[in-house]
This record gives C-alpha cells, sequence and structure tokens, in this order.
C-alpha cells in the first residue's frame, strides 16, 4: 500500500485523540498511585515508581462494603431483568402476534426512554411504603423493575429473528408455550442472554440516581454513592479520590476491555435495528 | 385475540413485567403529575389541591430559567458535538486502520465508566489549583490556556459539555461503526465501479444509510441530556451559584435538599414532558417504519 498524506494525518489525528481520550484515566492512575507529598511535588500526567497503595488502602476502607452491596445488588437485578426480559419478549415475538403484541411492546419500551427524575418522588414513597427503604431488597426491586423495558426491547428484537416455523412445527408435535420456551428458545437465545445480562450489569452498577435516593448510611449504600461521599469529604486527597474511582470503575472496565464485543452489541442492537 | 391453550402461559410470562412496568413507569409517573398539583412542603405528605400554583411559581423562578437555558445549551452543543465527534471516529476507524480495536477501546473506554467516577476524574482535571490541565499547560508553557475551568461561571457549563462529550462520542462512534458495517458490500462496489470518489462514496452511499443510527443516537441523547443529573451534580452540585443547574439538578435540589416535594414534582413533570417531545414522534417514526 502506498503511504498517502491524508492516511498520516488520519493516524495523527486518531493517535492525538485516543491521548485526549485516555489523559483523564491515566492521570487518575498515576495519582492513585502516589503520596500526598509526591501528589504535590510531581505533574499529574507523571508516573512515580515504585507505586505506593496507601491511598488504594484508605480508599479501601470506605468503599469495601458499598461495593459488596453493588456487587450483591447488581448480581441480583441483572439475572431478574434478563430473565423477566426474556419471558416477555418470548411471549412479545412467539406467541402474541400483531397490533396487540406492538401496543405492548410500545407500552413496556416507553420506559426506556422515561426521564427518571419524574418518577422519583413516587418511587421513594413506594419503596419506603413496601419497607424497603435503605435495603438491597429495594434497590433489587428498582433496578430489576427499570431494567425490564430494555431487556425486553433486547429479547423481543432478537426473537423476532428465530423462524416462526420452528415454533410452529413443535406446537404441531403437540408442545405447550413453556415446553417451546424451555426446549427451543432457551438454548437458541445463550447470545442474546450475555449480550443482556452485560448490558444491565454494567448500566445497575453504573447508577448514582436510584442509590442516592434510596439509602442511607452503609447497610445498602452503592458504590457509586460512597464515591461520592468520598469526593465530599477527602477535597484535596486526589491520590484517594483517584484510588476509589478505578475500584468503583473496575468491573465495567474489565468487563469493556474482556467482553467489550457483547456490550457494544447491546448497545447497538436497539439503535441500529430501530 | 382467539382463544388458545397459549393463553394462561401469555399471561404466566407477560404478567411480571406488565404488573412491574405497570406500576413503577405508569402509575408513578402519574402519581408524581398528581404531586405537582399540591401543596406538599417538607417530609409529611400533604395532597391538598392547589390547581396550577406550583408551575406559576416555577415560572417566575429565575433559577428555572438558568436551568432550563443549560438544558438547551446541552442540547445544542453536547448532542450534535457527540454525533459528530462519533461519526468522525467511526469514519476514521472504518478506512482500514492498523491497531483498529485498540483505538475503538479507547474511544468507548469512558462510555463504560460510570457518571460519578467520570465526575471525579474531570474534577481532577478541572482542578484550577493542582489539576491536571493547568498543569499540563504550565508544563508546556502555555500559560495562557490555564483557566480557572468549573470554578467559572462564565465557562463551567462549557468545561460539563466537553467532559459530556469525552464520555458519549464512544457510544456513537459505537452505533455508527455498526451502521457503517451493515451497509451492503455491493453498494460500495457498485459506487466504486461506477467510479465514485472517496468523498461521493461517503455523501451518496455510506451517510444516507445512517439516518436511522443517527435518529436513534439523537433521540438516546436528548432525553440523556434532560436527565444528565449524575455527572453535574457530583461534579459541581449545580455551581458555581446556580451557573450548572439543569432541571434534573434543580429537581433534585428542591425535593431532597429543599424538602420542597410539590414544586419538585413540578420539575420533573416539566422534564417529562419535553421527553415525551422528542421520544413520541421517534417511537411513532420507528414502529410505523417496521410494518411497512
Amino acid at each position: 500500500m502506498k503511504v498517502k498524506p491524508l492516511r498520516i494525518l488520519m493516524y495523527a489525528v486518531l493517535i492525538f485523540l485516543a491521548f485526549g481520550y485516555l489523559l483523564p484515566i491515566w492521570s487518575a492512575v498515576t495519582t492513585s498511585t502516589k503520596t500526598g507529598e509526591q501528589v504535590a511535588l510531581t505533574t499529574p500526567i507523571q508516573l512515580v515508581l515504585p507505586p505506593y497503595f496507601g491511598a488504594y488502602k484508605i480508599a479501601f476502607e470506605s468503599l469495601k462494603r458499598p461495593i459488596i452491596n453493588s456487587l450483591v445488588f447488581t448480581t441480583l437485578a441483572t439475572i431478574f431483568s434478563t430473565a423477566l426480559g426474556s419471558l416477555a419478549g418470548f411471549t412479545l415475538a412467539k406467541l402474541l402476534r400483531g397490533s396487540v403484541s406492538k401496543k405492548l411492546l410500545i407500552l413496556i419500551t416507553f420506559g426506556v426512554f422515561l426521564p427518571y427524575q419524574s418518577i422519583l418522588i413516587p418511587l421513594v414513597r413506594l419503596i419506603s411504603r413496601l419497607g424497603l427503604y435503605n435495603t438491597i431488597p429495594g434497590l433489587v426491586l428498582t433496578h430489576t423493575a427499570y431494567g425490564i423495558p430494555i431487556t425486553t426491547l433486547l429479547f423481543t428484537n432478537y426473537y423476532y429473528e428465530i423462524p416462526d416455523e420452528l415454533v410452529e412445527a413443535a406446537k404441531v408435535d403437540g408442545a405447550s408455550a413453556a415446553g417451546i420456551y424451555t426446549k427451543i428458545i432457551l438454548p437458541l437465545s445463550m447470545p442474546a442472554f450475555v449480550v443482556t445480562a452485560i448490558y444491565q450489569f454494567t448500566s445497575i452498577w453504573n447508577d448514582y440516581l436510584f442509590g442516592v435516593v434510596l439509602t442511607r448510611g452503609e447497610e445498602a449504600m452503592p458504590a457509586t454513592v460512597m464515591l461520592a461521599n468520598l469526593k465530599g469529604s477527602f477535597v484535596a486527597n486526589w491520590n484517594v479520590q483517584m484510588a476509589g474511582a478505578l475500584m468503583v470503575a473496575l468491573p465495567t472496565l474489565i468487563i469493556m476491555i474482556a467482553l467489550g464485543k457483547y456490550l457494544i452489541r447491546g448497545y447497538t442492537s436497539g439503535a441500529v435495528k430501530g | 385475540m382467539r382463544k388458545s391453550p397459549d393463553l394462561p402461559y401469555i399471561l404466566l410470562f407477560l404478567s411480571p413485567a406488565l404488573i412491574l412496568v405497570g406500576v413503577f413507569v405508569y402509575v408513578a409517573v402519574l402519581w408524581n403529575i398528581y404531586i405537582s398539583f399540591t401543596d406538599w412542603r417538607g417530609l409529611l405528605p400533604s395532597y391538598r389541591f392547589v390547581g396550577l400554583l406550583q408551575y406559576r411559581q416555577l415560572f417566575h423562578d429565575p433559577v428555572f430559567w438558568t436551568s432550563l437555558k443549560n438544558n438547551i445549551l446541552l442540547l445544542l452543543l453536547f448532542v450534535p458535538g457527540s454525533i459528530l465527534m462519533g461519526l468522525l471516529l467511526a469514519i476514521m476507524l472504518d478506512r482500514r486502520i492498523r491497531f483498529e480495536s485498540g483505538f475503538r477501546t479507547i474511544y468507548a473506554l469512558p462510555f463504560a465508566l460510570s457518571f460519578v467516577v467520570t465526575a471525579t476524574l474531570w474534577a481532577w482535571m478541572y482542578d484550577p489549583s493542582s489539576g491536571v490541565l493547568n498543569t499540563l499547560f504550565g508544563k508546556l508553557h502555555l500559560e495562557f490556556l490555564k483557566s480557572r475551568w468549573i470554578t467559572d461561571p462564565k465557562i463551567a457549563m462549557y468545561c460539563i459539555i466537553i467532559a459530556l462529550i469525552w464520555q458519549f462520542s464512544g457510544y456513537t462512534m459505537i452505533i455508527y461503526l455498526a451502521g457503517i458495517r451493515s451497509i451492503p458490500v455491493d453498494h460500495y462496489e457498485a459506487a466504486v465501479i461506477d467510479g465514485a470518489s472517496t468523498w461521493q462514496l461517503y455523501r451518496y452511499v455510506v451517510i444516507p444509510q445512517l439516518v436511522k443510527p443517527t435518529l436513534s443516537a439523537f433521540v438516546v441523547l436528548m432525553v440523556f441530556s434532560l436527565k444528565a443529573f449524575d455527572f453535574i451534580w457530583v461534579l459541581t452540585r449545580g455551581g458555581p451559584g446556580t451557573s450548572t443547574f439543569i432541571l434534573a439538578v434543580q429537581m433534585y435540589k428542591e425535593t431532597f435538599a429543599k424538602t420542597n416535594f410539590a414544586y419538585g414534582a413540578a420539575i420533573a413533570t416539566i422534564l417529562l414532558l419535553m421527553a415525551l417531545a422528542v421520544v413520541l414522534p421517534y417511537l411513532y417514526w420507528s414502529y410505523r417504519g417496521e410494518e411497512e
């Protein structure tokens, strides 16, 4: 291939932008591995070796419990919202047909676009009335409910692609809807489960709004909420803040790097198919 | 609906989703709208109907107009900014670039992060005394670029917009890459055989195929810009003063800091109406398109 000036320019732009995109993350990594004194004496982009992990220790003390909380409610809400989305998607795509199915799908998926501020006060009242304020089950219920619109959309779109003939043939053979779901649909929908579960885990882990209005104190507080508190309380300790931020970012960063293509499929399947 | 042996299963499979969405979305939305017509102030609920009182107050509240102005600023700068940046990245990455997946991961990385995380990172970027940007500009002898960033009410909102574009252009890039790659190869080949230049290829083959992804990205970003609460709240708390308030921030402050629930509910209802203005035409358009 001939080297064209336009290509060189393009690589230059790509590399320049890559530095720009990485700068906040890079400076977080370098700052989090310095002592307070080193933070003051070096620039944020300088890496000091050997790294100092004291800031991580301090941040971890505060974040330990919230990280466990987040892992627990995120996992449970991911499982529930994915399972319910799959059942609803199967029903909408394969059991119900025509305009009833379309209307129900629109009704359910409207929740994808809902600004959560417009349900926030009733949500807090509802969760308090149920006795679930400041509890893990309260967060699980909330995230399950608000996960269903997107999981149903993802699964319905996926199940549209499975040929109706497969379902019809099983029906002729006398299979019930439950039988069709467990014997035919479930084995075929593992990719959709992976995509949806990864998408849900990431979004629930990253949530702040529900966590901040539904919890108070340590018992159920999510990691994102604690990180925001950390930012408020350690105003000058940038190394501790950056260590905390990276710890809270770790699960989603791992998912992005290891399973990025599935996560990306989750983001795009809604958008490209409409 | 014809009566079928499937009916019990339809009810069984669909009812958990319908009940949860019914209560948490639809009942909650109506409940919130009702609260906006009451005089509920303070921690104990009051459901006394006062008509449009809260809305009248809102329209005389200068903070409301600041918030609305900032919401519009997000719509005008953040939404097109993220879309253009994502399109630029996608087009460059599609030109058979070496290390494409590496570049792609780097640009998409910010989108995987929580807003609380990115707000914390950008607080360090924008810190006026020892923060990343000012130190960097100092070292590079670009003193004139130093700034008070998020502590300067005149530019704080723009600082937020830049950080949000940083976080969201990875999303639009992904959408566009998927869109570009789903264009059938024979479309390209036909254009190349017809002697199309690269520019013409994009102008007449690629860009027209990206209408659908652009529209969905628009809707997602516009709805997001209405509720971009987490990032702003953690980064600036809406400050300095009220300079970075958006409606979602004002709603949160009125409701949970000032326990002015009815007022907060009114702001939330206006947010809902703005979202509906974007989403309903989109839903209508996209589901009609599918039926054709």
